[in-house]
């Protein structure tokens, strides 16, 4: 591929797909124009590349539709082959202005349809949405390619032949649809988080979601729980350059050196977070973007960290969201204001069987056990969490701790 | 688009008798949750109990005939409605309107159309 058409495809695919999607209602259909125009592209930009290659790679790629529109007709016989349409006002009006309409967010609902497999919702979305690939997606799940890809045909079949609209739902069924859009892409984020040394085939779509997070806050500006996830994306992306140590080894938050923060995705994050703070019906993702907030006003290591703060967001957002993960967590904080002992109690009284295969428990239990002097059942908690199979980073912090 | 919306209940809500007043409260509402939809509406009806039920299975090239239905399950296939509509979110409204004794199920499938090879 030519450097400048792999750039347009980074740049503008995800664009141009979504685009063709809404506008034929066709997901195949548009990836399948897409890829072609992209061959296309191949052979004529060796010679002369365009002035504008997003808008070549879109007009190239709306012809190409065409193209294969008349083509299934025509298989399908159900209709003499029609003739090449006139360019109409949108295309004409494309010609100069070279736009692309942003239909991403159109195509994210319909990514999320609750009709739609919730296991495929994420991979869907981070395929159309963010233009990843089907290997990337495979990885990042921790799934063979054609199991993912098996999936991904079923959820884009099932989309064209159940009838899953391409719009955005109305008001009345918000409530519902945004908060599946939200945690799709909290998974589509989480696996992009996980892979702190942004080494991996996820470092890119990172960026991705900080995009894809303003466009949803700036499509819906009054909803707080799109505004908290948009801040909670900036402060998680910000700790990026300080998440990893010299030997490969994860540096947990307390540890980290604020210095080494991304100062301008901390202030945007703070932007979105007075807006939540500003509306007045907000829900759990406030508490932990506040929660975010608080970490990321630290300016250096040397400044007490905010412990107290935080122990009291987490009382709060448990309210609103009690799960253990929320516990687990406040454990964390109540371990540095009020001790460790107070901390393993609440993690003692949780439920054990449940969160077997739960890492962050065993990890955080195993830290808990050692500070309250019980080394052995610290120890033989550290190997629990390491057979877990955590990603290297993280691996090397406990093998660490576990022989501290 | 047309789909068809199928209604499981627990039957024995309604019992064996058509005097019943649970089954004549449930088709009152029917009726005009029925009238409510207008042009939408394409078709529907109640079904009798699956004690009525007969069942022809072919398997293995013979067939044999069973006293009761397809499968035995805790909510029964009680009646449907087939509705046209411009997409699943309209059929989806639709199936949350659509009156129940008590708890239950109302599967939503789409029709074969002309674009499945069904022309």
């Amino acid at each position: 591929m030519t450097a400048p058409l792999s750039k347009a495809v980074r740049e503008a695919g995800a664009r141009i797909v979504a685009a063709l999607a809404a506008r034929y209602r066709d997901l195949d259909l548009a990836e399948e124009a897409f890829a072609e125009a992209c061959a296309r592209a191949a052979e004529k930009w060796e010679k002369e590349p365009p002035e504008r290659p997003d808008a070549w790679l879109y007009r190239a790629a709306e012809r190409c539709a065409l193209d294969l529109l008349r083509k299934r007709r025509v298989r399908e016989r159900l209709a003499p082959e029609p003739p090449e349409p006139e360019p109409n006002a949108e295309e004409v009006m494309m010609d100069d202005a070279s736009l692309i309409p942003d239909e991403r967010l159109r195509l994210i609902f319909v990514c999320c349809h609750p009709a739609v497999a919730p296991e495929s919702r994420a991979a869907l979305t981070l395929r159309l949405i963010c233009g990843l690939s089907t290997a990337e997606i495979a990885r990042s799940f921790l799934l063979a390619e054609p199991t993912l890809a098996q999936r991904l045909v079923r959820a884009k079949r099932k989309i064209a032949e159940a009838g899953v609209p391409f719009e955005i739902p109305g008001p009345q069924l918000w409530a519902e649809r945004l908060d599946a859009v939200l945690s799709t892409l909290e998974v589509a984020y989480s696996k992009a988080h996980e892979d702190a040394a942004a080494a991996g085939p996820h470092a890119g779509y990172a960026g991705e979601m900080l995009d894809l997070t303003r466009t949803l806050a700036e499509l819906l500006p009054d909803e707080p729980e799109v505004l908290a996830l948009a801040a909670i994306v900036r402060f998680a992306e910000a700790r990026r350059p300080a998440r990893m140590g010299q030997r490969g080894e994860m540096i947990p938050l307390s540890e980290q050196d604020p210095t080494l923060w991304n100062r301008r995705l901390i202030d945007e994050g703070n932007t979105y977070l007075r807006r939540v703070a500003a509306s007045d019906a907000y829900g759990s993702r406030a508490f932990q973007a506040a929660i975010h907030g608080a970490w990321c006003a630290r300016r250096s290591l040397e400044e007490p960290a905010p412990w107290p703060r935080v122990l009291a967001l987490y009382d709060a957002l448990l309210t609103r969201r009690d799960d253990p993960i929320v516990r687990i967590n406040r454990a964390v904080a109540l371990a540095e204001v009020e001790g460790a002992e107070a901390a393993l109690e609440e993690i003692e009284a949780l439920d054990a069987a449940a969160l077997a295969a739960f890492l962050p428990y065993h990890a955080v239990r195993a830290d808990l056990l050692k500070r309250t002097g019980r080394p052995v059942e610290a120890r033989a908690a550290y190997d629990v969490a390491l057979a877990l199979e955590p990603g290297p980073a993280e691996a090397a912090w406990l093998r660490e701790r576990r022989d501290a | 688009m047309q789909y068809m919306l199928l209604i499981y209940e627990d039957e024995a809500i309604f019992g064996d008798n058509k005097d019943n007043p649970a089954l004549q409260e449930i088709v009152g509402k029917h009726m005009a949750f029925a009238q409510s939809l207008g042009d939408t509406l394409k078709g529907g009806a109640g079904l009798k109990p699956t004690a009525m039920a007969t069942t022809v299975r072919t398997s293995g090239g013979a067939q044999t005939i069973h006293d009761g239905p397809f499968a035995e399950t805790k909510e029964q296939l009680g009646g449907y409605y087939l509705v046209d509509v411009p997409n699943l979110d309209a059929a989806m409204e639709i199936a949350r309107k659509i009156p129940l004794a008590k708890d239950g199920s109302i599967e939503i499938r789409p029709l074969l159309g002309a674009d499945d090879g069904a022309a």
